[in-house]
């Protein structure tokens, strides 16, 4: 039973992990901290389902415009809300962010209705046996799907030019400058790819959390994986979104249940009182 | 090949270029020199687009490149190797490489040059999977260089290139900026090592607040006796010039 509940631990901590790489990927490119990361999602949710209900459009297909969309609405946000104030200071950027989620979460209340909605998933929700432990395919979908696309983003990074260049731009805007990378044009596809990875995270979360405008509050846990794994850390990301995930699962297991929402909170105040660089974090680095 | 007339340059309110009118010419070293503040690192930031000019014209092989952005000035074949270097320090040597021929297409013209490049600094080869963070700060100046170099410029902006090197280090980076000079690659170098741009370059500017105060052929520069007490350290004393200790 314990085994069980750490899977599906581990699979609600793949979509913290996917929170925070979202928000981790802006942040490591333009330090700006992006409060709507989980409106971003949730908006890309209501837009499978439209697809789905309204347009009755095949599942598959539905979840491939959905994820455009949330790449567009990455692109949208980065062109229409940060480019504009790109000398302003961090601060204002976050207010900027925190404007644009509350905006965001009222235009999906008014057009969406404030309910909840069942939300299919790809992968069917069976059982099967392993052993003595009992494990679900949805959990295990979702665990898989992360793990992939953590791989492809990781190859990206690493291997490929235009991944490369990212990460020179992060680095030494300067540098990227004169040796020729548009830094533009880079924040607009780190947004880009950031409204790819919370678009997934809210195809796969839905199914399990249910459909709802609120849903982007998704990004609390988002924000206490990273602190956790080491703001700014990609690595630690991971880590911290599944140690969470875990966490939360199986807290209730030996507490009342209702612990599992003070968990995100009691992780952020306790990293930053005890080891605020978290499990990976490096700190800040001066250089000379 | 590279003319600035009349440039003005800002930084917010203070006007840190008054006035600037240079040329390079085509294989020539030229060089800028100055005390600090004097607008060194501005002209060269304005010629590269970092920071763009409120007056005043830039061309570049007869094309007016001063409302052009960095990334695309790069492309007319200007390389510029920063003040402070500006180096990917989580990057590897190799990657600082690659990316230094980021605007480029050709895969096999860029592994010809990216070995011409680690024959001129062996030290890098050696280093290729470290993370130039962790190179010296000599290793580092090298690879600025070589980073700038991979995009094959007509023409490399140095900026103060032996900055904070010890003296066998300075003796060699001056040593390749002749090399990358002879074989055909236009430099202009903006040193506070007075008395080693001199020895290298072909024609000298001095910028003092802003503004040139004086321009002549290295030689005649080395001879001129402001130049020899402001920049080089030494005065005219009974007839005979002395060296000062501890000169730059």
């Amino acid at each position: 039973m314990l085994i069980q509940v750490i899977v599906s631990g581990i699979a609600t901590g793949c979509i913290y992990s996917l929170m925070a790489l979202g928000l981790t990927l802006i942040y490591k490119s333009t330090e700006h901290v992006n409060f709507a990361q989980g409106e971003m999602a949730m908006i890309s949710g209501f837009m499978a389902f439209t697809f789905l209900t309204y347009l009755r459009l095949p599942l598959g297909f539905s979840f491939f415009l959905a994820l455009l969309s949330s790449i567009g609405l990455g692109l949208l946000m980065e062109r229409v809300l940060i480019r504009p104030a790109i000398k302003a200071v961090h601060f204002n950027v976050f207010i900027i962010t925190l404007g644009a989620s509350i905006v965001m979460q009222s235009f999906a209340g008014l057009v969406w209705s404030y309910d909840q909605f069942p939300f299919p998933s790809l992968f069917p929700k069976k059982y099967f046996n392993l052993g003595t432990v009992r494990l679900d395919t949805l959990s295990l979908g979702i665990i898989c799907t992360t793990a992939l696309l953590m791989l492809l983003l990781f190859l990206f990074f690493k291997y490929t030019k235009i991944g490369t260049s990212l990460r020179a731009v992060s680095q030494s805007r300067d540098g990227s400058l004169l040796v020729g990378i548009s830094v533009r044009h880079s924040f607009a596809l780190t947004w880009a790819i950031s409204g790819l990875v919370s678009g997934i995270a809210a195809l796969l979360i839905a199914p399990v959390i249910f459909l709802s405008s609120r849903m982007g509050l998704v990004v609390i846990n988002g924000f206490a994986a990273a602190i956790l794994g080491g703001w700014g850390s990609i690595p630690g990301t991971i880590l911290g979104g599944i140690g969470l995930g875990v966490l939360e699962n199986v807290a209730p297991y030996y507490f009342p249940s209702q612990i599992r929402n003070i968990i995100p909170f009691a992780v952020l105040v306790g990293v930053l009182v005890i080891k605020p660089t978290g499990i990976m974090g490096e700190g800040r680095k001066k250089r000379v | 090949m590279l003319e600035l007339d009349n440039i003005e340059t800002f930084y917010g309110k203070v006007r840190a270029l008054k006035g600037v009118s240079l040329k390079v010419r085509e294989k020539e070293i030229v060089t800028l020199l100055g005390a600090n503040g004097a607008g060194k690192t501005t002209s060269l930031r304005t010629i590269s687009g970092l920071l763009s000019p409120a007056r005043g014209a830039i061309s570049f092989l007869g094309e007016r490149i001063d409302r052009v952005p960095p990334e695309k000035i790069v492309r007319k074949g200007i390389g510029h190797v920063p003040e402070g270097r500006s180096i990917f320090p989580e990057l590897t040597v190799e990657e600082n490489l690659a990316m230094g021929a980021f605007t480029r297409k050709d895969r096999k013209e860029i592994q010809t040059n990216l070995k011409r490049v680690l024959a001129s600094f062996p030290i890098l080869e050696g280093r290729k999977r470290q993370h130039a963070g962790t190179l010296s700060g000599g290793e580092q100046q090298m690879l600025a260089i070589g980073r700038a170099l991979m995009s094959n410029p007509r023409l490399v902006l140095l900026d103060e290139p032996s900055l904070g090197l010890a003296p066998l280090l300075i003796q060699e980076i001056f040593k390749i900026i002749r090399e990358i000079n002879q074989v055909g690659t236009t430099i202009l170098l903006v040193e506070q090592n007075a008395n080693m741009a001199l020895q290298i370059a072909d024609y000298s500017y001095v910028l003092e607040t802003g503004r040139i105060v004086l321009e002549d052929r290295s030689v005649n520069l080395l001879a001129n006796p402001h130049v020899r007490e402001t920049y080089l350290g030494m005065r005219a004393k009974g007839g005979k010039l002395r060296a000062y200790p501890g000169h730059r």
